[in-house]
């Protein structure tokens, strides 16, 4: 009689098929599809970066060298980012830019919230966009590429890309919620005690408001339960359909109850990097009645 | 696989492994707000012996959104009691519950177990 392999041989026999191994590495790396839903994020970070810092950083805010020299960088980097000129460069530009902000002026310096997850967050972003076709469409680049096309007498370029940066998003989205969720999964948290502590800090002073343990309690164990299935479920179109709502609306509670900032814009933005790019395309083309720069068959998803 | 593998390798080395860097991201929002905040609940015995809730802005006459309604820590609690032993007259029993808040959940730090204004 075969003798059943131990647990450890068993893992150490577990491989990937080549089949499920190739479909990942072509949806990582393979894909092909519309730069409009990178176009779309690449100007929507632009807005969240002026948003956040615009006001902190006009010229007359810190007269310094390094501070002038910061707002300088700032606002030539998201200009061109936001009008889409060497869209992909001032894409790099603009990260560099907010990884500064959150290492050197957040942490060498101290100033605060600069360190903060919020600006992390979009430095990283702007950084992940520029492996993107994301000045391909919706950007001056274009026009440019347009205007060239016209004076060359053939069709302007393809409104397309390999899109291995959004699914670098994705993958960020999906390891920021899974930790977000590890970080919480203790009896402190899911007691409802850190809530309860958030709440009184925030809003009730030291006076514990009678009747808060109960739904601290339920709210407390549905965050950690949405987070874990926000990281593990919207990469999937399976489950990502019962997932945005939910994500989206978690984001809109948090963005409005605590200060985090742009946090829960950037989120929301960056899940467009989910969806199917040529979807997503198609459904702009159907709102604008123009035409679309997919293939057909797509469909949002 | 490099960027995803920095991605991953961050919050796992801080969050799993415990290596403290600003040069890796964690993903632990809000961890530390709420640590420190004093949740405290105040009685006064009345004439008839029986203990009942005591309201410190209107024992102090302080408006409800004011100062008063963070105690931040000990040192400002003992100060809050101090001073309403103090209102309250010689004499006066309160009794004093409160917990602050640890990133362990709630920790006890004064009992309603003795009279806050004795001693």
């Amino acid at each position: 009689m075969p003798k059943m392999p131990a647990p450890a041989d068993a893992i150490a026999d577990w491989r990937p098929t080549p089949a499920m191994a190739a479909r990942l590495a072509a949806w990582a790396a393979g894909t092909e599809g519309s730069s409009r839903s990178s176009a779309l994020i690449r100007i929507g970070l632009a807005m969240l970066f002026w948003s956040r810092w615009a006001g902190e950083l006009l010229l007359y805010r810190d007269q310094s060298p390094a501070g002038l020299f910061l707002a300088a960088n700032f606002f030539l980097a998201t200009a061109l980012l936001f009008v889409g000129y060497h869209s992909r460069l001032a894409a790099v530009w603009t990260g560099s830019v907010g990884l500064a902000m959150y290492y050197y002026f957040g942490f060498e310096l101290g100033r605060e919230p600069w360190t903060h997850h919020h600006t992390y967050l979009l430095a990283v972003a702007a950084l992940l966009i520029a492996l993107t076709p994301c000045g391909r469409s919706y950007s001056l680049d274009r026009y440019l590429a347009v205007t060239r096309a016209e004076r060359a007498g053939v069709p302007p370029p393809a409104e397309r890309g390999n899109l291995w940066g959004l699914r670098l998003i994705v993958v960020q989205l999906s390891v920021l919620y899974f930790f977000a969720a590890f970080d919480k999964s203790n009896h402190a948290f899911l007691s409802g005690a850190r809530l309860e502590q958030i709440f009184l800090w925030f809003y009730a002073g030291s006076d514990y408001p009678s009747g808060l343990a109960w739904p601290a309690t339920i709210v407390s164990v549905a965050v950690v339960a949405l987070e874990y299935c926000l990281a593990f479920g919207l990469p999937f179109r399976a489950t990502r359909r019962y997932l945005v709502l939910p994500g989206l609306t978690f984001h809109a509670i948090i963005y409005v109850t605590l200060p985090v900032y742009t946090f829960s814009a950037t989120m929301a933005l960056l899940y467009i990097a989910y969806f199917d790019a040529d979807a997503v395309d198609k459904v702009i083309a159907r709102l604008q009645g123009i035409g679309s720069a997919a293939p057909a068959g797509g469909e949002i998803s | 696989m490099a960027i995803a593998g920095f991605m991953i390798t961050g919050p796992a080395a801080e969050q799993v492994f415990r290596v403290q860097s600003p040069w890796l991201r964690s993903w632990t929002m809000f961890s530390a707000i709420g640590v420190g905040v004093v949740d405290a609940s105040f009685e006064i015995r009345g004439p008839d012996g029986a203990l009942v809730p005591l309201d410190r802005f209107e024992m102090f006459g302080a408006p409800r959104n004011g100062r008063l309604k963070w105690i931040q820590n000990r040192e400002d609690l003992a100060s809050v009691i101090k001073r309403l032993c103090t209102v309250a007259g010689q004499g006066a029993d309160i009794r004093v519950r409160a917990r602050l808040g640890t990133r362990g959940g709630w920790q006890a730090i004064h009992t309603d177990a003795e009279n806050a204004c004795a001693g």
